[in-house]
């Protein structure tokens, strides 16, 4: 045995050499598509600059008492680069600011949104008979549920918090990720390799872990990009119908205080664009590269 | 008439990835005169398709042609597209390899034959109700009932599907019929109806036949001439009755020794092939009587639309330690689910009963996990069996994690591999599925089966899509297990010749039924049943020209 498991070493790193090559031909293929680049690149600055926040913009320019002596519906100007709101408070810092909550509870609510679609799509792909019959009506009836509606209601039941808006958007957006997962594992458990090892003596498990889920995986990846984009916006969709948490800062709750006091009716247009603007940029961002990823997986999407 | 003419053709293959050219044809130079038949014979990659895709100029822009493709007096690189639009279908047509991808499965059949008569003949078939009529015409040509006109592909079996695209091949009245491997997916009662209607028809319109295959006796059934492929090169060429029996080149005689003669007693138990499989002890096991696995009055239903389906009826089957009892039968017989019930895949209908080590097959999980521990199936694709993600090191290894057997899986893996004849094994552990030819895939299935150290291996068709040279390879390879490790294998094959090669048994299926079981010796060279004796006529024999001139 002793004599034998330095090889065994040896196998388990070419595992990871064909693993290593695998990446930097994807990275290839990713660095060589224009728009993933743009896309990653932006996500990168808002990323950089939610992160550092607080280094370069202290908390203390939020306070409105500590504001008084700054014009208010100032536009944008070399002074106030994007504008003051209705309090005197800078535009650009709440944007920073209310990155972080956008961007932290668009990841989070992605990241819960797919352990769920995984596990129920796998499970309703794998498991025939009954329990997966259970299992697909369930993913049904989540499918058909209006998710923004429930969402809504969800936020409103529970306590109000940035988690309660992770939870209701991540409760009600897993169930297409379900379907998704569920089709690809149909068409993995059809595969010879999975009669195989069942011929070999697997369990569920098995099958499960070692054969079903690697090959959902990618595609589980691309999907998450993907629905980023759409939990940033169900977040500011919730902050703006004031569900969100009024404490903290969120480009959804800029968004609801611009309507509060009708700006865009009032020509204070850069109150309304702003937090628009970056809602739209970071989308787009999660977008773009989400898609350059399903087109790394998926050869048949690649443009010829 | 038309002349067909290859004068000194290369085909060169330049990728645009970095892989460098890739020489496919190599200086043929071939005739097929008008009314002649002549098959190409060869192992896959020998670029036989791609020299007949170039008589229609069929070829990818990454080819490049050297030489010269004559087709009536006419150089095929000079026409211009109008001209080869001409040429094809009406002078020459092509009844591609694999039908049951050939045709356009969202439209029924009838308006796909009609398709190539509205491209190519609208002179001579001026209106649709001309061009119908001709299509039930030749719908009748290859005995298809003028019903199934109206018929989508999937509702087809595999002959018919064939005798659609040689209908199609047929619908304009072309000179030359070009034929890629028309009976390989086909069993070889199937085959033999195919091989015959082709036959009949170049002898009574006098079309000249050009035919691939990889197989000999099929090419030597219908064609005068053979040419012999090899890396792209013509071995040997000449009348096919001396090329299948006097063959001057070694690698003929290779090619024609991997179909065995039925009968011929120097093929009995023993699978010609350049690189036989060791028998490593002194005294190889033989046939015993201790029965291994067993089964009773085996009945398997299916529910269909059309109500139940008998598909496995009132099966006895017993096979003993250090046995290879082969399963014969045309497809839809029924052999798979057989086997797939002996593992315990497959639901049984009540009263069944299947026994190993005489215990009733274990139900639960456990048991089950314990069982297939014991006896191990090889399916039918090797290709699609090995999770293309994983190296042949985690492939072979997998059944031993899954049984957790963990000592010493290293020595075990490097065993089951050497034991499988796939040496050194350490040169192969790291490589990927897709690295490997078919021959050395099936050998990492069948390692992956070893490393479990079964007593009983269920082999579902595990040559049928392998290259005649490792046929014998994997065959041989059978045999040795049996006499090496007192193995017990039941082969479910197509293929008589198979069960003549190695099996000790064989049972004879035909609608889920068994209508013969015995030994190969006594089966084979005497079979009692109609249906054995039909199985034994048509399968195709080396230089007979059965076939030939034949109206």
């Amino acid at each position: 045995m002793s004599a034998s498991s330095p090889t065994v070493v040896d196998t388990a790193k070419l595992v990871r050499d064909r693993r290593r090559a695998e990446v930097t031909k994807n990275w290839y293929l990713f660095r060589s598509d224009v728009s993933a680049m743009v896309g990653a690149g932006v996500l990168i600055v808002f990323i950089l600059m939610a992160i550092f926040t607080p280094l370069i913009a202290n908390e203390s320019m939020l306070d409105v008492t500590q504001q008084l002596d700054v014009a208010r519906y100032a536009p944008p100007s070399l002074e106030h680069p994007l504008g003051t709101d209705n309090l005197g408070r800078e535009l650009w810092v709440r944007i920073l600011w209310g990155s972080r909550v956008s961007i932290l509870v668009g990841v989070a609510a992605t990241l819960m949104s797919m352990v769920i679609g995984t596990i129920m799509g796998l499970s309703a792909g794998h498991f025939t008979g009954f329990f997966g019959a259970v299992v697909m009506r369930f993913i049904d009836f989540f499918l058909v549920l209006p998710s923004l509606l429930l969402a809504i209601v969800l936020s409103s039941v529970l306590e109000r918090g940035v988690f309660t808006i992770v939870v209701a958007i991540g409760l009600t957006s897993w169930a297409s990720t379900a379907r998704i997962v569920r089709s690809q594992t149909l068409s993995v458990e059809s595969r010879l390799y999975i009669e195989r090892a069942r011929i070999l003596g697997a369990g569920h498990r098995h099958i499960l872990f070692k054969h079903l889920l690697p090959a959902v995986m990618p595609l589980v990846l691309a999907n998450t990009t993907l629905t980023v984009g759409t939990a940033i916006i169900a977040e500011s969709t919730l902050a703006f119908l004031g569900l969100g948490d009024t404490n903290k800062e969120s480009w959804g709750t800029i968004l609801k205080n611009s309507m509060d006091i009708s700006a865009a009716t009032a020509g204070y247009w850069w109150y309304v664009l702003t937090p628009g603007i970056a809602i739209l940029l970071v989308v787009l961002a999660f977008t773009m590269v989400g898609r350059a990823l399903e087109a790394i997986i998926n050869p048949a999407l690649r443009s010829r | 008439m038309t002349d067909l003419s290859f004068d000194h053709v290369s085909i060169t293959y330049r990728p645009s990835s970095d892989r460098g050219d890739i020489p496919a044809v190599i200086d043929v130079s071939l005739d097929l005169p008008a009314g002649a038949t002549l098959g190409i014979a060869g192992e896959s990659g020998s670029g036989k398709s791609t020299l007949i895709m170039s008589v229609l100029r069929l070829l990818p822009k990454s080819a490049e042609l050297t030489g010269e493709v004559r087709l009536g007096g006419k150089n095929i690189s000079e026409l211009s597209f109008g001209e080869i639009r001409a040429v094809r279908w009406a002078q020459a047509s092509i009844v591609f390899q694999g039908a049951l991808h050939s045709l356009n499965p969202v439209r029924p059949v009838d308006s796909q034959i009609i398709e190539a008569l509205e491209h190519h003949a609208k002179d001579t078939w001026t209106t649709p109700e001309k061009r119908r009529a001709r299509m039930l015409e030749l719908l009748g040509e290859v005995d298809l009932d003028p019903q199934k006109a109206e018929a989508y592909p999937h509702e087809l079996s595999g002959g018919q599907k064939q005798r659609v695209m040689i209908a199609m091949a047929l619908a304009c009245e072309p000179d030359i019929i070009i034929a890629d491997e028309p009976t390989t997916a086909l069993d070889v009662i199937v085959q033999n109806q195919i091989l015959e209607g082709l036959a009949r028809l170049v002898a009574e319109r006098g079309i000249s036949l050009l035919m691939i295959s990889h197989d000999l006796a099929v090419l030597s059934a219908v064609c005068e001439n053979l040419a012999i492929m090899r890396y792209g090169q013509l071995v040997e060429y000449g009348p096919s009755d001396r090329v299948c029996l006097q063959p001057a080149e070694d690698y003929t005689k290779q090619l024609a020794g991997a179909f065995p003669q039925i009968g011929d007693p120097g093929s009995r138990m023993n699978p010609r092939t350049l690189k036989p499989a060791e028998v490593r002890v002194n005294e190889p096991y033989e046939m015993t009587d201790e029965v291994v696995l067993e089964a009773k009055n085996l009945n398997v239903s299916f529910d269909t639309q059309n109500g139940t389906e008998r598909a496995v009826r009132d099966v006895d089957l017993a096979l003993r330690k250090a046995e290879i009892l082969a399963v014969v039968g045309q497809s839809g017989s029924g052999k798979t689910t057989l086997a797939r019930s002996l593992l315990g895949l497959q639901e049984t209908a009540p009263g069944s009963q299947i026994e190993f080590l005489g215990r009733p097959l274990p139900t639960r999980a456990k048991g089950l996990r314990t069982f297939r521990r014991q006896v191990q199936m090889i399916l039918q694709d090797p290709a699609g069996s090995l999770n293309p993600k994983r190296n042949v090191y985690e492939a072979v290894a997998e059944g031993l994690r899954v049984q957790r057997i963990s000592d010493d899986e290293y020595g075990r893996v490097i065993a089951a591999l050497e034991a499988a004849e796939l040496t050194p094994a350490q040169d192969y552990l790291e490589s990927i599925p897709q690295e490997l030819s078919g021959g050395q895939r099936q050998r990492v299935v069948i390692a992956g089966a070893l490393a479990l150290n079964p007593g009983v291996l269920i082999a579902d068709e595990p040559v049928a899509s392998l290259d005649a040279s490792v046929r014998g390879e994997i065959l041989s390879l059978f045999l040795a297990l049996k006499k090496n490790l007192a193995m017990s294998a039941l082969i479910i094959t197509h293929d008589l010749g198979l069960a003549w090669n190695i099996a000790d048994t064989v049972a004879v299926m035909k609608a889920g039924e068994i209508v013969e079981y015995g030994s190969v010796d006594s089966v084979l060279a005497d079979p009692q049943h109609p249906y054995t004796q039909e199985l034994l006529a048509a399968v195709p024999r080396l230089g007979s020209q059965r076939l030939v001139g034949r109206a």
